[in-house]
Formats: structure tokens, C-alpha cells, sequence
């Protein structure tokens, strides 16, 4: 089994969201889909993702309804809304210039300095 | 779409729909943990061990489904749901507290919540109009010397000796509405008293006000139906014969008819159409209190009533009678607006009067007139502040009960406190819970008061107006009072909620698990509810002290011996317009009805006067006897004047008055041109030191050509004249009979049959003689000097009440405390009584221990009290503010009950078995 890694506080909102915004899911399906991007090597706490989900419910991001699921079990689905998909492409914007700004510092060498202040003004 | 409002959505959803949100989470959370079983299956797990693993994965589900419900925002809502049963099911558990508890809030609550809205009503209420901040009352203050020479209204002398009056002449009033730039338009108006309105034949006495013909317009007011008092109605002396009625008129007479607009009634006989009906809660601009019933226009008043002395009172330039206000306009700061009608004032005094050598000009002052007239709040700020004070009082009592009855309880939950902390309570949480439980007592006891209030606002009213008078002051529930009560609630609440709270929260898991109920040693921790207790007793002390002072004063009044025999007498007035029965018509007439009510079966006897007896009424005039040396007098004078009374000549045998020398009145003087008077004996002390005033003559008159001469035929006992509370004036009486002008009087009938049963034939007895003449103020002469002591009387038993309410919750402080005391030191006694303690020491101990508590509260007390009753000094009769039997008793009274209530704890003490209380844990 290949190292696993635990979640960073904050993260799971957009990986979730992330996880929806590719189809609609129930509450199972978003952890086997996030697993199965990731590659098996982020652990998720089962019971945690729910909260999140109704959290994402309540400010709006996603919203739910029920249906069928493959064995015609009735299933929570979620589905992106429009304001939940403004909100992953801010949040992945975000991210990546923040993994940008710790990658380069952490790569840091002293010649370089100014240029990643320049960048970071940037 | 905002994230909150998606949010307020949600929430709302899963408050509302909560059954069906649960089922939804259940139903959720068993798909997940099914499906990973399934899949765990496919993976080749046995189904049993799937199922359990996919359980383990999965989590706690209870926690996993709180932080969902947080999630949702329901976290605080569960919480507080939580809190409240919890908080419901301690309360039931102990129902005595909990009575106790919600009980004496209630009554505090109720009492504050009925004494503010009388403070409300009295104090800051504002008139019904638009915008009642923008009224100016013109006021005018004058030295001694001021060019005000006659004036009919009310004056209030200043404590420099200066006076301030509100009353104008008409043509100064004329010429300022003329001349007035700075304010929007001035208007007039005045309070006629009582006037005889006959509607459909049926006389009674209403109360009139006249209004100028822009007081509609100005007010900004327009009548609920028909129409406004308008100027062309007031253009003429005579020319708008019409009335504008309150609602409470329309109610009472016409049963809220819209067929009333174009009715005609008598007004003091002259026939009046009815035009428009008020709006309710529109009083006029006199008071804010009560409507009259009738408004008229101003220049009616020629037709009402009989010409002043210098003239029609439209055109009398030395008569100050109307009241003017009016609007401020909002560009013009009022400091300007006043001094530039200070100086229109003096030009139109000028103008209009013929000024004396050494008159001074009045000088004008734009008072509030938000509230009119405002007599309410000048005659009652005193008492309604004292009576603040002390509901405030009782409630701070009634918080320091319940802080300390909590305080006790706290301490025997802190077991269960520990146990909460133990299994992770936070501290905010349990804070959380006894505030809950605090605030859900101060509610109750909050709806309870506010029932109290609904009950006693009928009756409270009727405590400050005289026992014949229609209770007009409506104590409505304003949001004012609404939020005053909500505040008041919360804020006890808090405050009786906190100490224990906190202590609570205070709880040491870990000592408090260990230590519960195994203290030997006395325990300092009641140090706080024995604070509260002390300080419970010293309130009470105040309250019981200020209502025995209260109390005494009343008994000192109804002591009083008026002088004369106040049983079986019924007084009611007669007021004959001036303009049917100008003088000396209005003589007659009075001698026509004097003699038709002698006739009236059940009538022992019957008299009159113009100046009824402890009526809170006087009337002085000056005293020239004949033959002294004249004395000079400065205006404003009053050193040589005497109290006097017209009176009928029955009037002494009826009254029960004493003739001391000489003779009483007798029907041959009816007619006789000699007129006389009988003096009493303060007159005779005061006028006559030397000689016998019998046979002696005098003069009210001090202008040598206008004196009258008057014999003085006997000298009777001294009476009280005007209340109850001061000594008898120098006073003689006088035969209305040989008067020119008597005006209005109050008859006053001997009989033995109960008021309302004799009535009917005196009323139709009168109104033989005039069918528009109505008997006004019917009322017992009791009642009526009951009146006069009216303020005393609801001060007795308002703080009566105060004090018996704090009696009772010392009572219950001190037992709880020290049965709390006893409760928890039940171990030490044990050791003491097994060392070889007597029951009999430790039941003083527990006895002495009280007493020091409640010496300690009671001094407190008594020194607050001291110097709180200096403020009252003026309210009180025949006593000192420190008055020494009040304080004793207080004092007495209240360690008495503080011994009584530490009672059953010390014998409960003393009854400890040592064995037992040893064994005990």
C-alpha cells in the first residue's frame, strides 16, 4: 500500500467540490471518487466528510437531492451550483498561486531572494 | 444569491422540516455504511465482518451526525432546546422554590411594571398630536411688582418670590399671533372647568375647553368624523355655535353614533350643534391624562359666560386668562424665537394696558408644551419618584432572594456540576445551563407580573383621583412599558442568575467529587448568600421603615378632629351660569333650591356655601375692623388677610359646628340689612386679644368708600379649613344670603339615607326649578376629605404592601440560609453534640449566628433609611422623618422574624443525632 498522507485542515471542502463538480454523487461515491484521484494515498475520515457536505449544502455551494443509486438503493445525490462552481475556480485559482508562492520559497536559494519577493507582491 | 440568504434558507428548512432532516441523516449515513460493506464483501470480507468494519471506518456516527447538524447551524438551537427541559425538569422538581421563586418576581415585576406606566402616563407621556416635541407653551414670570393685575388661571410662585403664570389677555394674544414671525402660528385655548351640558334632557357637568379657530390646523389634528373647529367659527363673539366632543363623550352619551354631527345640546343653556367628533387619544392641549368632553370655539365665551368685571373677556386688556401656544419653526433656533417674543410681549403690554408707576414687565419664557399644561407631572413627580424608588426596592429584594435561594442550591449541585465537568463539559456550557435556568424563572415571573399588571391597571388608577370622579387616566400597554418590563426581566434574570452561575462554573472536578458532604469544619463558601441575606434584611428594613412613616402619617390624619361632624353629610355642587343667573339672580336662585331640597323626603337638612371645607379650596380677603387704625398694605400682602366662607344660614347646626359665645345665624338675618358673620376662635385669638368681639364690626374691603359693614354676632369653634393637615386659619363665616354674588356652591345636606338612594329626588327636586341645572360631584363629605389625604393613603398601602412583601421574603432568606448552614454542617454538630455540646448551645449557636446576621442587615437598614427619609420629610404628617417609634418597630420587627425564620433550622440542629450524623458518608 503506497504512503498515505492526511488531509490538510481546509482542504476537503475543495476537494470535495472538486469531486461534484465532475458529476453528480452520493456521499460514498464522492470519498471513492476523491480516493480514487488521489490514488488511494489520502485518508479520509468516513464519518467527517458528511459534515462537510452539509455545510457545502448550507452556504450553497452544492445541493442535494435523492434518487436511485446502481443496486436501486435510494441515495443522496449532490450536484454543483452555479455559486459552488464560482467557488471551486476561485479556491483552485487560490490554491495554486499559494502552492506557487510555498514551492518557490521553499526552493529558495540566496541569489534569488528578490525575485520571489518581486513574485510574491506579484 | 448571497451565501446568507442560502444559508437563512437552509437553516429555516431544517428547523422547520427537523423530523423529516434526522430521517434524511439516518437514512444517509446507513446507505454509506452499506455500501461500503458491499463493497467490502466484493473485496471478499465475510458480510458480518464487513459490516462491522465498514461501522469502524465510518466513526462515531452520533458525533459524525452532531457536527452535521452544526453544520446546519442547529448546534445552538439543540442546545438551548437542551437547556430548556433541563432547566423545565429542575424546576419541577422543586416546585417550592420554584413558587417562591416566580411569585415574588411576579409581584415585583407586576408592582414596577403598574408603577412605571403611571410614571409613563404621569411624567413623560406627550400629547395625541403630530409631532408633540414642536409645542411651545408661552409661560410669563413675574416680581411682585409685575403689570399683571387680575389673572384667572393657575400661578406657581417661584422660590425667589417670583411667580410664573401661563395666562394672557386676549388683545395681547392678538396682537403676538399678528406680530409672530418666529413661530408658526400662535394659538389659543382655555380650560373652562365644568359647564352644564343637557343632552336629550339629561343634564350633567362636563368639562369644556374653548379653542381658538386655528387650533385644529395647528395641532395638526382632524376629528375622527365630521369636521375641525375652523378660524370662521371663531371670527365673531357668537358666530360658531359648535362643538367638537371628545371619544370618550361620544362613547358615553351617544353610544359612538355617527348621527351625532349636526345634534344640537345645551351648553350652559345656549343651544350648541355638535360638528365633529375627536380622534381617540387626542386630549386637547390642556392635559395629557384626560379629554375634555366639550371643545368650543374661544369667542363662545361671551355667550358661556357672564362679563368679566372689567368688560367682555374678549376686549378686557387687564384680564390674564387664555393660554397661547405654539409650533416652533424648524430655521429658527428657540433661544431667537424667545427673545423676539419676549420683546412682542412687552410692546403688546404696552400697547393694550394703561401701566402704573411701579409695574414691571413680565417676562416671557417658551416652555415644553409637549405635554400641555402639564399640572400631572408638576402636582405627582415627587410621589411617582418616591414610588420608583421603592417598587424599585422590592425588586432588588426579590433578585437578592432568588440569587441567594440559587446560591444555596448551587452548592448542593455542585456534586452534579463536578460530574458534568468531569464527563467534558465546558465551563461556558454549564455557565450556559444555570443562566438558562435563571432567565426561565424571570420569565415566568415576568408573564406573571405582566398579568398582575393587566389585573391591577383598572384598579391603580383609581388610586390617585378622588372617589366620585370617572377614572379618565387610561394606562394603556405602551411599548415603553413593554420594553421596560421585557428589560427589567431580563436584566433580574441576569442579575440574580450570574453569582450562582458563575459559582457553578467555579466547580473543581476533582475536590468537589472527593469533599462533597464530608466537611467537618464550618464552611466559608455561604459567605456569599450571607452577604445577600444581610443585605436582603437591610432592604427590608428600609421598605418596612418608610411604610410604617407612611402608615403613621395616615394615622395621624384620620385622627384629626375636624372641628366638625363630617357623618351622614352629602355634598354636591350647583354651578348656575353666570349668563342666566347674573348676579344677584344667581343669589336667588341658590335661596329657591336651598328651599326646594329642604322638602325632599329623607332630607334632615340642608345648607350651602361657596367655599366647601376640607375641599383643598380658600378664600381670603382683607379684614378691616371699625374703628381700628387702617393698615397699610403692599400688593401681595397677605399679612392682614383672613380665611372666610359664605355659607347658608343652617350652616353651623348642620355642620355640627360649636357656637362658642354669642349666637349662631338665625332665619330673620335672611333678610335683614344688617349683615353678620359668626368668627371662630383663632380669629378671635388673633384680631381680638383683649376685648369681646361681639357686636364689633368689619370690612373685607380695605378702600375706605367701598366698605360694607358686617356685625359679628357669635364666635364659633375652630374648624379645619382647607385640609386636614394645617391648624385653623383665622376664618369667619358669612350669610349668602345677604351677598350680591355667590356664583357656584356646594350644598351640603344633613340625611341618614345612603347616597345614591336619596339622589334621584334631590336631582329632581333641582331640576323643577332648571332642567339644565345638573348636581355636579356628588360625594360624601368623608369622600371628600378623604380626597385631601388621598396621596397618604395610597402611600400607606402601596408601601404597606412593600413592606409586608419584604417581610415575607426576609423571612424566606434567612430560613433558607440558615437551614442551608445547618444542612451542611450537620457533621461538626454531630462532633460537637457527641464531644458533649448541649442541644440547647448548639440551637443558640444556630440562633446567634442568625441574629448577627440579621443586626448586621437591620442597622444597615435603619442608617439607609435615615438618610432616605430625609427626602420624604414633606410627605409626612405629625412625625419626624427620623422618627423614632417607625425606626424601633422596623428594627424590632425585623430581627423578630429573622429569629423566627432561624427557628426550625436551630431545632432541627439540636434534633441531630450524632451517631448518625457521623456515620453519614
Amino acid at each position: 500500500m503506497a504512503k498515505q498522507v492526511d488531509l490538510m485542515q481546509g482542504t476537503l471542502d475543495m476537494l470535495i467540490l472538486k469531486a461534484v463538480s465532475l458529476g453528480k454523487l452520493h456521499g460514498y461515491g464522492v470519498l471513492l471518487r476523491i480516493q480514487q484521484i488521489s490514488g488511494e494515498q489520502l485518508v479520509i475520515q468516513q464519518g467527517s466528510l458528511y459534515p462537510a457536505l452539509y455545510r457545502l449544502e448550507h452556504e450553497g455551494s452544492i445541493k442535494s437531492e435523492w434518487g436511485e443509486s446502481d443496486n436501486n438503493r435510494r441515495a443522496k445525490y449532490y450536484t454543483l451550483t452555479p455559486a459552488g462552481r464560482k467557488q471551486l475556480i476561485a479556491e483552485t485559482e487560490k490554491w495554486n498561486r499559494m502552492a506557487g508562492i510555498i514551492g518557490a520559497i521553499l526552493s529558495l536559494t540566496t541569489n534569488n531572494w528578490t525575485e520571489a519577493e518581486a513574485e510574491v507582491q506579484s | 444569491m448571497s451565501a446568507r440568504w442560502s444559508r437563512l434558507k437552509s437553516w429555516l428548512r431544517s428547523t422547520l422540516g427537523r423530523r423529516r432532516l434526522e430521517q434524511d441523516m439516518d437514512e444517509e449515513v446507513r446507505f454509506h455504511i452499506e455500501a461500503r460493506a458491499d463493497d467490502l464483501v466484493r473485496e471478499g470480507v465475510v458480510p458480518n465482518e464487513a459490516i462491522r468494519r465498514a461501522r469502524l471506518e465510518f466513526g462515531a456516527v452520533a458525533s459524525h451526525k452532531d457536527a452535521m447538524r452544526t453544520s446546519l447551524g442547529l448546534r445552538w438551537l439543540d442546545d438551548l432546546w437542551c437547556d430548556l427541559r433541563y432547566a423545565a425538569r429542575i424546576l419541577r422538581k422543586s416546585p417550592g422554590f420554584t413558587a417562591i421563586a416566580v411569585g415574588s418576581l411576579a409581584l415585583a415585576i407586576g408592582a414596577n411594571t403598574t408603577i412605571f406606566s403611571i410614571a409613563n402616563e404621569i411624567l413623560y407621556e406627550r400629547l395625541g398630536v403630530p409631532h408633540p416635541e414642536q409645542l411651545r407653551l408661552f409661560t410669563l414670570t413675574g416680581d411682585k411688582n409685575v403689570a399683571v393685575h387680575s389673572s384667572w388661571g393657575n400661578w406657581d410662585r417661584l422660590p425667589d418670590g417670583r411667580t410664573t403664570f401661563n395666562s394672557f389677555t386676549y388683545p395681547i394674544y392678538q396682537q403676538l399671533k399678528k406680530d409672530n414671525r418666529v413661530l408658526q402660528d400662535i394659538f389659543a385655548f382655555k380650560d373652562l372647568g365644568h359647564a352644564n351640558v343637557t343632552v336629550d334632557g339629561d343634564a350633567q357637568a362636563v368639562q369644556l375647553e374653548l379653542v381658538s379657530g386655528n387650533f385644529y390646523e395647528q395641532m395638526k389634528v382632524n376629528p375622527a368624523i365630521g369636521r375641525a373647529i375652523l378660524p370662521a367659527d371663531d371670527s365673531a363673539p357668537g358666530a360658531g355655535a359648535v362643538a367638537i366632543i371628545s371619544d370618550g363623550f361620544w362613547q358615553r352619551s351617544f353610544g359612538r353614533s355617527p348621527n351625532v354631527i349636526g345634534k344640537v345640546i345645551n351648553v350652559n343653556t345656549i343651544p350648541v350643534t355638535i360638528i365633529g367628533v375627536n380622534p381617540r387619544g387626542f386630549t386637547g392641549a390642556k392635559s395629557v391624562q384626560s379629554s375634555p368632553e366639550v371643545f368650543m370655539p374661544l369667542s363662545m365665551i361671551s355667550l358661556l359666560r357672564a362679563d368679566s368685571l372689567g368688560g367682555p373677556y374678549l376686549s378686557n386688556t387687564r384680564l390674564f386668562w387664555v393660554q397661547i401656544m405654539a409650533r416652533t419653526k424648524p430655521e429658527v433656533p428657540i433661544a431667537q424665537a424667545q427673545t423676539a417674543l419676549n420683546l412682542a410681549v412687552s410692546a403688546a403690554v404696552r400697547a393694550t394696558m394703561t401701566l402704573k408707576k411701579d409695574d414691571t414687565m413680565p417676562v416671557l419664557t417658551l416652555d415644553d408644551g409637549s405635554r400641555g399644561l402639564n399640572f400631572a407631572a408638576r402636582q405627582f413627580a415627587k410621589p411617582v419618584y418616591v414610588l420608583l424608588a421603592l417598587v424599585g426596592f422590592v425588586l432588588l429584594l426579590a433578585c437578592a432572594n432568588i440569587a441567594n435561594l440559587m446560591l444555596a442550591r448551587a452548592s448542593a449541585r455542585q456534586r452534579e456540576m463536578s460530574v458534568r465537568l468531569a464527563l467534558g463539559a465546558g465551563r461556558s456550557r454549564i455557565l450556559r445551563q444555570v443562566l438558562t435556568e435563571s432567565l426561565m424563572i424571570s420569565f415566568m415571573g415576568g408573564a406573571a407580573g405582566v398579568f398582575f399588571y393587566f389585573m391591577g391597571r383598572s384598579t391603580v388608577p383609581r388610586l390617585f383621583i378622588n372617589a366620585w370622579e370617572r377614572p379618565d387616566l387610561n394606562l394603556s400597554f405602551h411599548w415603553q412599558v413593554f420594553s421596560f418590563t421585557a428589560a427589567v426581566t431580563i436584566l433580574t434574570g441576569i442579575l440574580f442568575g450570574l453569582i450562582p452561575a458563575w459559582s457553578s462554573s467555579k466547580a473543581e472536578v476533582g475536590t468537589a467529587l472527593k469533599e462533597a458532604g464530608k466537611t467537618a469544619t464550618k464552611h466559608r463558601k455561604a459567605w456569599s448568600g450571607k452577604a445577600i441575606v444581610a443585605f436582603q434584611v437591610a432592604l427590608s428594613t428600609m421598605l418596612v421603615v418608610g411604610s410604617a412613616l407612611f402608615i403613621r402619617t395616615l394615622i395621624n390624619l384620620n385622627s384629626i378632629d375636624p372641628g366638625f361632624r363630617a357623618d351622614h353629610l352629602l355634598l354636591f355642587d350647583i354651578n348656575p351660569p353666570s349668563k342666566q343667573y347674573p348676579a344677584p339672580k344667581d343669589v336667588a336662585l341658590h335661596a329657591r333650591i336651598e328651599e326646594a331640597l329642604r322638602s325632599v323626603p329623607g332630607v334632615q337638612s340642608v345648607t350651602l356655601t361657596d367655599n366647601p371645607l376640607v375641599a383643598s379650596d380658600t378664600s381670603t380677603s382683607g379684614f378691616n375692623i371699625q374703628g381700628a387704625p387702617k393698615v397699610e398694605r403692599k400688593r401681595g400682602d397677605n399679612s392682614g388677610s383672613v380665611s372666610l366662607a359664605d355659607v347658608g344660614h343652617d350652616f353651623l347646626s348642620v355642620m355640627g359646628i360649636p357656637v362658642i359665645a354669642g349666637r349662631a345665624f338665625a332665619p330673620q338675618d335672611v333678610n335683614s340689612p344688617q349683615r353678620v358673620a359668626v368668627v371662630n376662635q383663632t380669629l378671635v385669638r388673633q384680631l381680638f386679644p383683649h376685648d369681646n368681639p361681639i357686636g364689633r364690626r368689619f370690612s373685607l374691603d380695605d378702600n375706605p368708600e367701598k366698605q360694607e359693614w358686617i356685625e359679628i354676632v357669635g364666635i364659633v369653634g375652630d374648624t379645619r379649613y382647607s385640609n386636614l393637615k394645617d391648624e385653623a386659619p383665622a376664618l369667619h363665616f358669612d350669610l349668602y344670603n345677604q351677598l350680591q354674588e355667590i356664583g357656584g356652591a356646594t350644598y351640603t345636606i344633613r340625611t341618614q339615607m345612603p347616597p345614591e338612594a336619596i339622589t334621584p329626588s334631590l336631582r329632581a327636586a333641582v331640576q323643577k326649578i332648571d332642567r339644565d341645572l345638573p348636581l355636579m360631584d356628588i360625594r360624601t363629605q368623608q369622600q371628600q376629605i378623604d380626597a385631601t389625604t388621598q396621596q397618604e393613603r395610597v402611600f400607606a398601602s402601596l408601601t404597606a404592601g412593600f413592606g409586608l412583601l419584604a417581610l415575607a421574603l426576609a423571612c424566606v432568606g434567612i430560613y433558607g440560609i440558615m437551614a442551608y448552614t445547618v444542612s451542611q454542617r450537620t457533621n461538626e454538630i454531630g462532633i460537637r453534640l457527641a464531644l458533649g455540646a448541649e442541644r440547647g448551645q448548639v440551637r443558640s449557636m444556630v440562633l446567634r449566628e442568625a441574629t448577627w446576621l440579621a443586626l448586621f442587615g437591620v442597622l444597615a437598614g435603619l442608617a439607609a433609611a435615615l438618610g432616605l427619609a430625609q427626602l420624604v420629610k414633606s410627605m409626612l404628617y405629625g412625625l419626624k422623618a427620623a422618627d423614632p417609634l417607625s425606626f424601633a418597630g422596623a428594627g424590632s420587627l425585623l430581627l423578630a422574624i429573622a429569629i423566627i425564620a432561624a427557628w426550625i433550622p436551630a431545632m432541627r440542629a439540636s434534633r441531630v443525632e450524632p451517631m448518625e450524623a457521623l456515620r453519614h458518608e
